[in-house]
């Protein structure tokens, strides 16, 4: 790896800690993510991966150290401020929580009008665009409780979407679908990261690690203890740790 | 930390309960220390404001008349009209129970309290008191049945006793009939219906009140006392507010005129032929437009009550959820104090005890009592309903850079709402009988009204009956519309 300029970076995570009273979740985290790149966090469960993702756009607010996006430190901004940089972050959350109240169009539209201050038609003819654009033309105007969960996680990341972020999140976002709706989640991610979406995954899907990220970041005991392109993390592994989790999931296969 | 926070609390809602002491007592001192104007004030305002409990045939009640007018009358406002008359103004009737016609005139509600009020010397502790205009003396009340049986009041020992709550007639029948029970209830239309229900042998009352029922209702008969009474006990009076001597000495100008030209005895009679017009119609029909009036201020209480209930309720559990500590230290106070006092006592507190500071007429005194008592039941409500919200919701409404408030009234509260209309319900159910509280300062609902009609046809069960009913039906019909509502919500989420 060469190193970067700095203006590349679109996230820089410095020394990141965060703990639950005295239970440590995370401890000293470096990383960049790159304009455009998509970065994968594997690992086992209770690692602290969601955690760390959380801290990314201050859900979890750090115990210590600094998340720079766009050169500015979130972790010294006061929480008006942080709606502001919020928008341009999207997120989706294992357990899609879309809105029950609206229809799906009205998931859609709330955060354009509320926080863009678009006009009703603009947040409309951007509502359809995505809907149109994740297969759901046909759902607009239906409450979530009648979708099945891959399309709900579609909606959600039309949602994100609409607000046209600069990065998106993924909080493992096909765990909670059942196996023959992953494909239709994974496909509408493939197709963000081909168009150049800048994405950070926290995921257990290999296959789409091995496929599309630039990066995997591999996560155990609290801290990444390994990044390296997809090729070497899963066929040449270093970290003991990181041999034994890939080493697991090929004889589960 | 939590022990510190507990702590925190306490103190506040010390400082909260001092804060209204001090303010009670500071206003209250200094009505007392003004000057006497008493006179004048009554002359500048050209009304004279009296307070009774018209429940107390033949000195006060409430009648029909031949015309179908609803009026107060008796002795008692014919005395009161004299001395109004005498003084050139208007005479305005306060009516409440009888345990607050002195509270209204200590605290400056009323420039008067009348209603066969005998000046003992324990009221004379707290109140004024004109020159005696009428010695009536006590009396039992017994049923017919029992005549042979209870001859004298010695016959009563070890009886059970019905008394007015409040009155002489309490505190005699306790010291002087040994090892009797005593009952005491507010309206002697109660205990009336107690006695013919043979829940009590007896019921001590003022001669004159016995005589009228015994008129009216040959089931019951008249037996008189044996106490020892001084005319302090025997006589009924005016009360004043201590230190209103010009306006306690016009009225007894007034009665001294009464008794020279025993126009009491007058009085009584015209007070009798309206007790007789009353009971030629005791039907429930020819009452329907009290009933009316009834439902009309109890529904007028609850849905105002509901809607600020609910404002103030959002309000106070949206404080709950604030970054800042003295915030929510005020909302847990103020919500722990309400519910830890009974809804009567706070009606009686904004009537009487705010009442000192600005003078609330009785209707919008009852409202702010029962709204915002509503209010701190429903911001546990909400609360609850906040909480309820799956914490994904909020983040992810977060992470679409939504504002804390468009967060809340978007994605959160609609949810909360939700599911927490059952229980919203129940408080609105709760609110329409529980405003009930607001008669015992004279506002005409239901309960208010029921009580009239009780006295005014000597009927105790019917009346019960009726307004049973109309609050049933009341509440029915609100839940059929709370119902509607709640499927309606249901269908919106899987339509």
């Amino acid at each position: 790896m060469q190193t970067q300029n700095k203006n590349d970076d679109i996230i820089q995570i410095k020394g990141l800690g965060k703990n639950f009273g005295d239970k440590v979740i995370l401890k000293d985290i470096n990383g960049e993510v790159k304009s455009g790149q998509v970065i994968c966090i594997i690992g086992p469960s209770g690692a602290g991966k969601s955690t760390f993702l959380r801290c990314l756009n201050m859900l979890e607010k750090p115990t210590s150290g600094s998340v720079i996006f766009d050169g500015t430190d979130l972790t010294k901004l006061s929480d008006k401020q942080l709606v502001e940089v919020r928008e341009k972050m999207g997120m989706v959350f294992q357990s899609f929580n879309l809105f029950p109240n609206m229809t799906v169009r009205k998931n859609l539209k709330l955060a354009p009008i509320r926080v863009k201050h678009m006009s009703d038609e603009e947040a409309d003819k951007v509502a359809t665009h995505l809907l149109d654009r994740v297969g759901l033309s046909d759902f607009a105007d239906v409450y979530p409780d009648s979708l099945s969960g891959g399309q709900k996680q579609r909606v959600a990341i039309a949602r994100a979407l609409a607000m046209n972020p600069e990065v998106m999140l993924f909080d493992e976002p096909t765990s909670a679908l059942d196996p023959e709706m992953v494909g239709e989640v994974l496909g509408v991610m493939q197709e963000l990261a081909n168009e150049g979406m800048t994405m950070v995954v926290v995921t257990h899907e290999m296959g789409f690690a091995k496929q599309v990220a630039n990066q995997v970041w591999f996560m155990a005991d609290s801290a990444i203890l390994e990044k390296d392109t997809p090729d070497e993390i899963f066929s040449n592994p270093k970290n003991p740790r990181t041999k034994d989790f890939i080493g697991k999931i090929i004889e589960a296969k | 930390m939590k022990k510190s926070k507990t702590k925190g609390i306490i103190q506040f809602i010390l400082l909260f309960l001092s804060v209204f002491t001090f303010f009670v007592m500071g206003s209250s001192n200094n009505s007392a220390s003004a000057a006497d104007n008493s006179l004048q004030k009554v002359k500048q305002r050209g009304e004279l404001i009296m307070a009774t409990s018209p429940d107390y045939p033949p000195y006060e009640f409430q009648s029909s008349g031949a015309n179908g007018q609803n009026e107060i009358v008796g002795m008692d406002i014919e005395v009161a009209k004299k001395i109004a008359k005498d003084l050139h103004v208007k005479l305005v009737i306060k009516s409440m129970n009888f345990d607050s016609v002195l509270v209204a005139v200590e605290t400056g509600k009323a420039d008067m309290a009348i209603g066969g009020i005998n000046p003992t010397p324990a009221r004379r502790q707290s109140v004024d008191f004109s020159k005696i205009y009428y010695t009536g003396g006590q009396s039992f009340l017994i049923n017919a049945s029992d005549v042979n049986k209870i001859k004298s009041q010695k016959n009563l020992a070890g009886q059970n006793v019905g008394v007015q709550t409040g009155t002489l007639q309490y505190n005699l029948a306790k010291q002087y009939i040994p090892n009797v029970t005593i009952k005491g209830m507010d309206k002697t239309t109660d205990l009336v219906l107690a006695l013919k229900t043979h829940k009590v042998d007896a019921v001590g009352m003022e001669k004159p009140s016995a005589e009228a029922y015994v008129k009216n209702d040959p089931s019951v008969k008249m037996i008189p006392s044996t106490y020892k009474l001084t005319q302090n006990e025997t006589g009924v009076a005016i009360a004043f507010k201590k230190g209103a001597t010009s306006l306690t000495n016009a009225a007894n100008k007034s009665i001294t005129e009464i008794q020279k030209k025993n126009l009491t005895q007058q009085y009584l009679a015209s007070a009798g032929k309206y007790m007789k017009v009353n009971t030629v119609n005791t039907s429930m029909w020819h009452y329907w437009d009290y009933f009316a009036k009834g439902v009309e201020y109890t529904l007028l209480i609850s849905l105002i009550s509901s809607l600020v209930g609910v404002l103030l309720g959002m309000f106070l559990a949206l404080m709950r959820f604030s970054k800042l500590k003295w915030v929510r230290a005020i909302s847990i106070s103020y919500t722990e104090f309400v519910r830890g006092t009974p809804l009567m006592v706070q009606v009686m507190f904004v009537y009487f005890g705010i009442g000192v500071v600005v003078n609330l007429p009785a209707l919008l005194s009852g409202i702010i009592a029962v709204s915002l008592n509503s209010g701190a039941y429903v911001s546990e409500i909400i609360r609850g309903g906040i909480n309820s919200v799956e914490k994904g919701q909020t983040e992810a409404a977060a992470s679409l850079g939504l504002s804390e408030t468009d967060l809340m009234r978007f994605v959160v509260l609609p949810q909360a709402f939700k599911n927490i209309w059952p229980a919203l319900g129940n408080e609105f159910i709760a609110l329409i009988k529980e405003s009930s509280i607001v008669s015992i300062i004279g506002v005409t609902d239901l309960i208010y009204q029921l009580n009239i009609v009780r006295a005014d046809t000597y009927r105790g069960v019917m009346p019960i009956f009726v307004a049973m009913l109309l609050y049933f039906f009341m509440t029915f019909i609100l839940t059929r519309i709370l119902n509607h509502y709640e499927g309606k919500m249901k269908h919106a989420d899987s339509e």
